[in-house]
């Protein structure tokens, strides 16, 4: 009996892995999966090219509530101006298949990092085949994740404790990512490696 | 009369509009895809607790979110202010798994009530309520939501419903999880194996809906469920690195109603996993091994030994041999017994053999029969009773009676072992009977195939008829305390039915040695009528419950317990029976010393002693969700404390005042100025 369910939950999982060979998530404490995309202004970023760097890494979709919050609000593009001031790079990922929502093309994408003032490292890596998205195991936006210097991720979930779609409770919530990267830059533990992530699902 | 009741409805809301200049202030809310208004009565009545609630009434194919979204969403907010009225907590009903796409959410499909309760203050005249809402309604992209809600109603003596919102209500809060206490499924397990949380649930009803409480340990997809004879065994998927927890909260659900399992702690029962199974397995060996030592069993065995000391090795290999087939056969029945028990629905423990009074009646007419052949009274070895002869079926009977004398004496290392074999499936569960018993048969074969410690021996002698008088007296002690647990079953009775038992069995044998022809014959007679006799007196008896327990303890009553752990009492609880020898030592040896009783008195400890003495069920469930089903256990909840600590089985005084040691040094160091 153990061994047939062994045998299906094998085969589960194969199924499951037919569509995205590389199911195994972004998980705290491991090595972090490889990605090589293409941005809106065509340069391919590769996890190599971040070798010996801090890395966050941050999914996003223009229509999404959660992501309005944190646009609208300044709050996400203030901390990509902070930590990219410190050397840390920025790289913010759209998984949005093609005719879902938040979906762009490259020259959408260039004009939507221009009117939201995007801050990050790079204009927008288009995923949208969804494969870094998958390797991730990014499930919401924004769903964040910082890899260290060494390759391994240090932090994945919320951008901070308060799922309201609210802008105004931002002031009053704990954000985890510049805790995260505010303890590493000291070299402190990082508090809280992992949160649910809250928002809207990613439009694969 | 509807149109008239909104016409007035209406009128009042532009009054109250002007009155307070509240712009947003309204009874109803919208925004996309949904609708929100209050479920309230037309008036409160005075002093009364009501559940009013929140109506969200959502476009078809659109969901909004329970305490826990899930994958993703978020739950609906509440900020509420009240005058005139005490508001409780919101209470949710229990989801449904949605699959969105990739990700499985928790939440409603359709409409659906978020209730609270309200108790309105004796004097008020008017209950007035303001909730700000925040919610997030998804079909596959999500809107969020806001609006403020205002409820004003007037207190009266009686209350007054709208018959459709009351009902609205009621459906609803039937949905809404009830306390543990009265859930069919109860936990006994939660173990972390690697990115999997696995969840034990003990109930013989159907396979519920099982949802976390917490989204940021466990994700939303469903658990994969195991039925494994009896549990039922939940896998949930870990948060990826999330970070370890004492304890998850979950809301288990038939689909019709649901209940809350609040802070299950991990590491509830050990050995739900594979890995520990070994580590169980030697406990129980060395459980066993130390079985050999407690009162009830080394008499048989001492007496068994030097039974063998004269008799060519290859016939005590033999003996040994169908000894240890005897102590192993009986385990593995009693094991089977307990699986077939377990799978049947009932809770059982180590030691319920001691809970039936027949058996019990049957070991004192046993040993009793044994003692007086120790002393010399009568040769036993005839064909009465072959139980210590030296025959083939002797040794092995001796090995029969050994696992069944030894029932009541849980040693150190079988508690947490038995205890894990109530949840561990049948394989499992079956090797650790195994192992007991090959650890209760171990000391007796080594010493029988072991030459250099046979030669250790002392030679065969006269002095061997004196140590078998002398060994009859720990006998006559035994019977004297079988016949106290029969007390503790049965009442007073107990005594009387056991005493002349034994009296008419010494009758017997005076008869049979008195009477020179056929006294035998008279005296079978006479001891079968005896056995008759006192085995159906006690078919009256029994049921007739024991006596009460006198003293600061008091009987074990969940409602009691809890009431003193909200009052910031701590609790000790001394799971005990009369059959349990261990726990009676402790008893008498710490717990109902004079000090002791004062170090208790002195912190304001609620103790409580759970007499499992004749199986009381709602006592076997506290002790599996110890994750234990023998006893002693001693729990002890800190002051405030979420979780009980468990007490070693055998306890000594500086454990009990090693509980109160900080505060002890508190009050001294207050006394010195």
């Amino acid at each position: 009996m153990k061994n047939s369910h062994n045998l299906s939950r094998w085969i589960f999982s194969l199924l499951l892995a037919v569509p995205a060979l590389a199911m195994a998530a972004a998980v705290p404490g491991e090595q972090a999966p490889a990605f090589s995309e293409v941005d809106a202004a065509g340069k391919t970023h590769t996890l190599e090219n971040y070798a010996g760097k801090w890395l966050v890494i941050e999914w996003f979709n223009k229509d999404c509530p959660y992501v309005k919050k944190h646009y609208g609000s300044g709050n996400m593009q203030a901390l990509q101006e902070k930590y990219t001031g410190e050397g840390i790079q920025w790289l913010t990922v759209i998984s949005s298949a093609k005719g879902k929502q938040g979906h762009l093309d490259p020259a959408q994408a260039l004009e939507v990092a221009k009117s939201h003032n995007l801050k990050a490292s790079a204009p927008f890596l288009l995923d949208t085949d969804g494969n870094m998205g998958r390797a991730f195991g990014a499930k919401t936006t924004p769903h964040m994740f910082i890899i260290n210097p060494e390759g391994q991720v240090v932090y994945a979930g919320a951008i901070d404790d308060n799922d309201s779609a609210n802008p105004a409770v931002i002031p009053k919530s704990n954000n985890y990512v510049a805790a995260a990267l505010d303890a590493s830059m000291t070299g402190e533990a990082i508090q809280v490696a992992s949160s649910r992530a809250y928002g809207c699902s990613v439009k694969y | 009369m509807l149109f008239r009741k909104n016409i007035v409805k209406a009128v009042l809301t532009l009054l109250l509009l002007w009155a307070t200049a509240h712009v947003a202030a309204q009874e109803s809310a919208s925004g996309d895809h949904v609708q929100v208004r209050w479920l309230a009565p037309e008036a409160f009545a005075a002093g009364e607790p009501a559940t009013i609630g929140f109506y969200f009434e959502v476009d078809p194919e659109w969901h909004v979110y329970w305490r826990n979204a899930g994958d993703s969403g978020a739950a609906p907010r509440f900020d509420l202010t009240a005058e005139g009225a005490e508001i409780g907590d919101i209470l949710w009903p229990f989801p449904k798994r949605l699959p969105i796409e990739h990700l499985t959410i928790l939440g409603y499909e359709g409409n659906v009530a978020y209730l609270m309760p309200v108790t309105p203050q004796q004097d008020a005249g008017q209950v007035v309520m303001e909730a700000n809402l925040e919610w997030l309604v998804c079909k596959i992209d999500c809107i969020p939501g806001f609006g403020t809600l205002r409820l004003e109603r007037p207190v009266m003596e009686r209350s007054a419903w709208d018959a459709g919102d009351r009902d609205l209500v009621a459906r609803f809060l039937a949905r809404v999880p009830k306390p543990q206490a009265d859930s069919p499924w109860q936990a006994s397990g939660l173990a972390e194996e690697g990115e999997e949380v696995v969840l034990t649930l003990q109930g013989s009803a159907e396979t519920p809906d099982v949802f976390p409480l917490d989204g940021a340990l466990l994700t939303a997809a469903e658990p994969e469920v195991q039925r494994q004879d009896g549990s039922l065994v939940f896998r949930f998927q870990r948060v990826p690195g999330a970070a370890p927890a004492q304890s998850a909260g979950f809301v288990v659900s038939d689909g019709t109603q649901a209940w809350s399992l609040e802070q299950v702690p991990f590491g509830l029962a050990e050995g739900s996993t594979g890995q520990s199974l070994w580590l169980l397995v030697l406990a129980a060996f060395a459980g066993g091994v130390i079985l050999n030592l407690m009162p009830c069993v080394f008499p048989v065995l001492s007496i068994k030994v030097f039974g063998l000391i004269n008799s060519g090795a290859g016939h005590r290999m033999r003996e040994a041999l169908l000894y240890g087939a005897g102590v192993l056969a009986t385990f593995a029945a009693l094991g089977a017994l307990l699986l077939a028990l377990r799978a049947g629905g009932a809770a059982v423990g180590w030691g319920f053999q001691l809970q039936s009074a027949p058996v019990v009646l049957a070991l004192i007419a046993l040993f009793w029969l044994m003692a007086l052949s120790f002393s010399g009274l009568f040769e036993f070895g005839h064909k009465l009773m072959n139980l210590a002869g030296s025959s083939r079926g002797g040794s092995f009977a001796t090995g029969v009676l050994a696992v069944f004398v030894a029932a009541p004496c849980t040693g150190p290392f079988m508690g947490a072992a038995l205890g894990a074999a109530a949840v561990l499936p049948a394989v499992s569960a079956m090797a650790i009977f195994l192992a007991l018993g090959a650890g209760l048969a171990a000391p007796f074969v080594l010493l029988c195939a072991s030459p250099p410690l046979l030669r250790r021996l002392p030679q065969p002698g006269p002095w061997m008829d004196k140590l078998r008088q002398f060994l009859a007296f720990p006998l006559y002690l035994t019977v004297i305390w079988l016949l106290w647990v029969l007390g503790r079953l049965l009442g007073e009775d107990g005594w009387l039915i056991g005493t002349l038992l034994l009296v008419a069995l010494v009758f017997a044998i005076w008869l049979g040695r008195t009477i020179r022809r056929g006294g035998r014959i008279v005296g079978y007679l006479v001891s079968i009528t005896a056995l008759v006799v006192a085995f159906s007196a006690l078919q009256f008896r029994e049921g007739k419950s024991p006596l009460a327990e006198s003293g600061a303890w008091q009987p074990f009553d969940p409602a009691a317990i809890e009431d003193a752990r909200q009052q910031g009492r701590g609790v000790f609880i001394d799971y005990t029976a009369a059959w349990c020898i261990t726990c009676q030592v402790n008893k008498k040896l710490v717990l109902d010393l004079p000090e002791i009783q004062q170090v208790f008195e002195r912190n304001d400890v609620y103790l409580v002693r759970a007499d499992w003495t004749d199986h009381n069920p709602e006592i076997t469930r506290a002790l599996a969700a110890l994750g234990r089903n023998s006893v002693p256990v001693y729990a002890w909840y800190a002051p405030g404390a979420s979780r009980p600590r468990l007490l070693p089985q055998i306890l000594q005084e500086s454990m009990i005042t090693g509980l109160f040691e900080d505060s002890l040094r508190q009050s001294k160091e207050d006394d010195t100025p």
